[in-house]
């Protein structure tokens, strides 16, 4: 079934973002990809702090590396975050899009080309559009497209965005995205 | 975000015409990269097709050079990952260059020159630049030529200032540059040694003897064979015990490397040729 889960989002998702984490088993059968923007200098002291309360491993992976189950990949600072056909990381300091680097759109786009139907993008709390394209792409290749509800969001325009680009397959809170995710099985 | 999608196909028709008409082989570059670089092409110089671009290719000189300079990746700023600038001066660049006799840096990919302005820019406040030896090569002659003249994009300014002061933090980047006609200008002086060279795609000639290679962030674009046999050519032109610093996310990690290169500074990926 599913293979793997995306999520998107920036102002807003921070706490979103170790909710999930801290819910998720550590033997958690697939990987998580998160594309959250941020200060682009504040290099140390993310991860850490989404691991903290995390059962899974929170990394910021190196060039080339390999995708696994149980683990949380976050866009490094400053790189576009790719995944490659053979589910391995490719990153890149490639031109911003929309002023963004890392693009959730490019990590959502090149995750929906190698997962298709077996891929979950989650678009959260935000204050841009990035990833509304990126969750068409999902949804187009029959992946699950999933959206945080906006009125329960700190900052709705980026979920708002994505809802006017996609017909969504579920507009959740983030309880519901949290029973959502447990419920996947491998 | 609409484009001209490439296959697979098209894009090892590109590569094969890319290496029978001109001395550039990017068949060992990243597939992915290399296919979304000319689809990037493509759509920026108005192509209609696989075709139309690998005509251009084969009969305009000039647009191979355009071509060249689209497929090397700008840097994104100057003094990007500030910690790792506040390392060299700090700890790296004063007591090593003191030291050493003729101290020669080389930057293989000088792209749109950010890196090797902050270097320099680095090296003045130091007052050491009158110690090193700076080599800087490019594939792109467009970019190189950019570069010589110190141009670089203004429209990066807030952000190359901001990195700046978390160097630096009571002086001032617009002493060492002008903003003129909404071009950027690295002052003159800073650039007036620095020996240039052209590249092909693979590195088939290179500097001997070098002590400091900055390559930060150019690894990402190849695929893991050409990783390994450019890491062993650097490996073949610095001198034991001179270094490698390589992008905050790329890593050392081929068979056997910790034979070649052993990793001196974590946090900011630089790595030291083995004794």
């Amino acid at each position: 079934m599913y293979q793997a889960v995306i999520i998107g989002g920036s102002a807003g998702s921070f706490k979103v973002i170790t909710s999930i984490l801290s819910a998720l088993p550590k033997n958690y059968p697939v990987p998580l990809l998160l594309n959250l923007h941020r200060l682009k200098h504040v290099r140390s002291g993310f991860v850490e702090a989404l691991a903290l309360k995390s059962n899974i491993p929170v990394v910021e992976p190196y060039d080339k590396d390999s995708i696994k189950p149980a683990t949380a990949y976050l866009a490094p600072s400053n790189y576009h975050m790719y995944i490659e056909l053979n589910k391995k990381i490719a990153l890149s300091t490639e031109e911003a899009i929309n002023h963004s680097r890392p693009s959730i759109d490019l990590s959502f786009i090149t995750a929906a080309q190698t997962y298709h139907r077996n891929l979950v993008g989650i678009i959260l709390s935000g204050a841009n559009k990035d990833g509304a394209w990126g969750l068409k792409k999902i949804k187009d290749e029959g992946g699950t497209a999933i959206v945080q509800d906006p009125k329960e969001c700190e900052i709705s325009t980026m979920p708002q965005a994505a809802l006017n680009t996609t017909e969504v397959n579920y507009v959740y809170s983030k309880d519901q995205i949290i029973n959502f995710l447990l419920k996947i099985k491998q | 975000m609409s484009k001209y999608e490439l296959g697979i196909v098209d894009t090892r028709n590109i590569l094969k015409t890319i290496q029978e008409h001109y001395d550039y082989d990017f068949r060992n570059y990243a597939l992915t990269f290399f296919k979304r670089r000319l689809e990037y092409i493509i759509k920026k110089y108005n192509l209609k097709s696989a075709d139309h671009l690998i005509k251009e290719i084969i009969n305009n000189e000039s647009f191979f050079q355009l071509f060249l300079k689209e497929i090397c990746v700008e840097n994104t700023e100057m003094f990007r990952d500030p910690s790792l600038w506040r390392y060299l001066m700090n700890n790296f660049l004063t007591p090593i260059i003191q030291k050493s006799t003729s101290y020669k840096i080389w930057f293989p990919e000088v792209s749109s020159g950010e890196e090797l302005y902050s270097l320099v820019i680095l090296l003045a406040e130091l007052n050491l630049l009158e110690h090193v030896e700076i080599h800087a090569s490019s594939i792109s002659e467009i970019r190189m030529n950019k570069v010589k003249q110190g141009v670089f994009d203004s429209s990066k300014m807030e952000i190359n200032e901001a990195n700046f002061k978390r160097v630096f933090r009571n002086k001032d980047l617009n002493d060492y540059c002008t903003i003129k006609n909404g071009e950027g200008y690295i002052n003159p002086p800073l650039l007036e040694n620095i020996k240039f060279f052209r590249q092909n795609a693979i590195f088939g000639q290179y500097p001997r003897k070098v002590k400091l290679i900055m390559w930060r962030n150019q690894m990402l674009y190849y695929n893991q064979i050409l990783k390994e046999r450019m890491l062993k050519t650097m490996n073949s032109c610095l001198v034991a015990g001179g270094h490698l610093i390589i992008g905050l996310n790329e890593k050392i990690d081929y068979w056997n490397s910790n034979s070649d290169f052993i990793l001196v500074e974590e946090n900011n990926s630089v790595y030291r040729k083995k004794l």
